[in-house]
């Protein structure tokens, strides 16, 4: 687990470490899932509207149809990575962050608004992709809440890390 | 929002769940308990300009975004004295079939298929259907090109407004979709054959009631100025309070209603019932092909009319295009009055759904939205109760219960459906 929120720096190499091991030498996609009416439930689509504007081939959110890209990059013919980001609630501090594998993304996602990450994730993973899902840990989801602070800073580190880990790819 | 249970993880986006519970073979009680706290919408808008209102309304979800939208827009327009542009009308009709083909391709194939063929989800269908759950895929896309298309964007699109659209889609765009819907219809097809195909069991059969939107001019559609009742009746949906009677329960947030004091379904199931007969094309053959009687007392028909619903919605976009583009961009219709009051229903992929309001000197003095799962909750727990009776009577096993009432809650598509484990069974 990372502790993003208050200890930038060792920190953030160590993730992004963890990111380029899981990443290999392929491309990397980020896919921002969440609902920014309600506060730090958003935080997953902030990170990756933030990455749109520097990698818009790369970095998409729930906004743009995430079934729709799953499908593309699944029959794109190139090594690539996918990172999901979703809030989770993982018991943590607020802000906090943790990295699942696909292998540990479970099944039974209840959910009637968009295919359920597991599936994508598993059709990734059939294409030859890797797949994984960056848990954010909220502090509130208020319906038409603010972003809480210790979120607001992970979600800017956590956009300065991928950053790096997408510009770094040939 | 998210739990993470060590290595599990559980998405939420609607609270809610079965409890069942079972004295011997006897069943004592069947809830459907929606845990998720009343968002209070009806209440956040009041005061707010109609302009306000219907962007703050499809926040209420974020599939049947439009079909909020559209409904809170028939109603405030009926309000402001507004006859919106005959390009607004067939443009909104283009709207609901994109959110339809979304919607039905993601509930058909993903979350009731499962169910029907033996898995626990579609993960695991996933080595024996991928073709088939690509193919939802594929359409679910499309759904969600032709939402963009004409909203604005794939979830609460800012593009319909009152009077009119911020910006009509342009012909290149139209054209797009034109092709792309065609293409799909054999998808279309394919997804009917499958449904028609399963074998649904009977457990929950009983006689049912049914209501949907009557489409103007004799046509298939999703929105209408009065509802068809399955008993023969008609009502004015400005009457709608006479219909849904809503009330609440003691272990549920979500409202119910009846009608007459008894409960109904709303649905593709109650469209088709009511409408079928209005269907062209391979929908209408399909749809002659595979209706029985069944339907008027099977839930789980409902399956197979969201499919036939969607090839319809896929072929009739060709033409609903072509009208699209034949026509001038007219200007926003403006508002002819500040005071008044008006009813707004349109068929969401999940049934008929309500949108009143009363305006006051320009501003929202009150809202009452009726959604089509609290109309269909009532319905959802008395077949419930008739599958876990007649299930336990036939020596079925706790595990075949319970695959058997979350086949009929699914069935429904009701905005908490999930996955898997929707129900409890307890034991005294």
């Amino acid at each position: 687990m990372h502790k993003l929120r208050d200890a930038p720096g060792d920190a953030e190499a160590a993730l992004r470490r963890q990111i380029e091991d899981l990443a290999g030498n392929g491309r990397v996609y980020v896919l921002g899932l969440g609902n920014t009416d309600r506060a730090d439930d958003g935080a997953g689509v902030l990170v990756a509207l933030a990455l749109k504007k520097l990698f818009p081939s790369y970095s998409y959110s729930e906004h743009d149809g995430v079934e729709g890209i799953v499908l593309d990059i699944s029959e794109k013919n190139e090594h690539a990575t996918v990172l999901f980001v979703d809030a989770a609630d993982m018991k943590l501090d607020p802000g906090s962050i943790k990295i699942i594998p696909r292998q540990d993304i479970r099944e039974t996602e209840i959910t009637t608004h968009r295919v359920a990450v597991a599936l994508m994730a598993s059709i990734l993973e059939r294409a030859g992709k890797t797949a994984a899902i960056i848990c954010i840990q909220p502090m509130t989801i208020e319906f038409r809440g603010r972003v809480s602070g210790p979120v607001r800073s992970t979600i800017n580190r956590l956009v300065s890390v991928l950053s790096q880990t997408i510009g770094s790819r040939p | 929002m998210r739990e993470l249970n060590v290595e599990a993880l559980a998405r939420v986006e609607g609270d809610g769940g079965i409890t069942v519970t079972l004295d011997g073979k006897k069943v004592k009680s069947v809830t459907l308990d929606v845990h998720e706290g009343p968002r209070l919408i009806e209440q956040l808008v009041r005061g707010m300009t109609p302009e306000d209102d219907i962007t703050v309304i499809p926040r209420i979800c974020a599939i049947c975004t439009l079909s909020h939208r559209y409904s809170a827009l028939r109603g405030l327009e009926k309000a402001l004295g507004i006859d919106p542009p005959e390009k607004t009308k067939i443009t909104r009709e283009l709207m609901m079939l994109g959110e339809n083909v979304e919607s039905n391709s993601l509930h058909t194939f993903l979350l009731a298929l499962p169910d029907f063929l033996g898995y626990p989800s579609a993960v695991a269908m996933l080595n024996d259907y991928a073709d088939d759950v690509k193919r939802a895929l594929r359409l679910k896309k499309f759904g969600n090109h032709v939402m963009a298309v004409t909203s604005g964007r794939i979830v609460h699109g800012e593009n319909p407004v009152i009077g009119g659209f911020g910006k009509y889609p342009t012909k290149k765009a139209l054209d797009e979709i034109k092709l792309k819907s065609h293409e799909l219809v054999p998808d279309a097809v394919r997804d009917v054959e499958l449904f028609a195909s399963l074998e649904y069991p009977t457990y929950s059969e009983a006689e049912m009631l049914f209501m949907s939107v009557n489409a103007p001019k004799n046509q298939f559609g999703f929105a209408g100025e009065s509802i068809l009742i399955s008993n023969g009746k008609e009502v004015n949906v400005e009457d709608y309070k006479k219909l849904t009677n809503e009330r609440v329960v003691s272990h549920s947030f979500a409202k119910r209603s009846l009608y007459q004091d008894k409960p109904f379904t709303v649905g593709a199931n109650a469209r088709l019932i009511n409408m079928g007969k209005r269907l062209d094309g391979q929908a209408k053959d399909l749809f002659n092909e595979h209706y029985s009687e069944d339907w008027l007392k099977n839930p789980l028909y409902n399956n197979l009319a969201q499919a036939i619903e969607m090839l319809w919605s896929l072929e009739h976009m060709p033409d609903i295009a072509d009208q699209v583009a034949s026509m001038e961009d007219p200007p926003i219709e403006l508002a002819k009055r500040k005071n008044g009051s008006g009813t707004g229903a349109v068929e969401a992929p999940r049934g008929t759904l309500y949108h009143h309001y009363d305006v006051k000197d320009g501003l929202i003095e009150a809202a009452d939205i009726i959604t089509p799962t609290a109309q269909n909750l009532d319905d959802i727990e008395r077949h419930m109760k008739l599958t876990a009776e007649r299930m336990l009577a036939d020596g079925k096993n706790d595990d075949e219960v319970r695959l058997g009432l979350e086949m009929v809650a699914r069935a429904y598509d009701p905005c908490i459906s999930c996955a898997t484990h929707l129900v409890t069974l307890k034991r005294l």
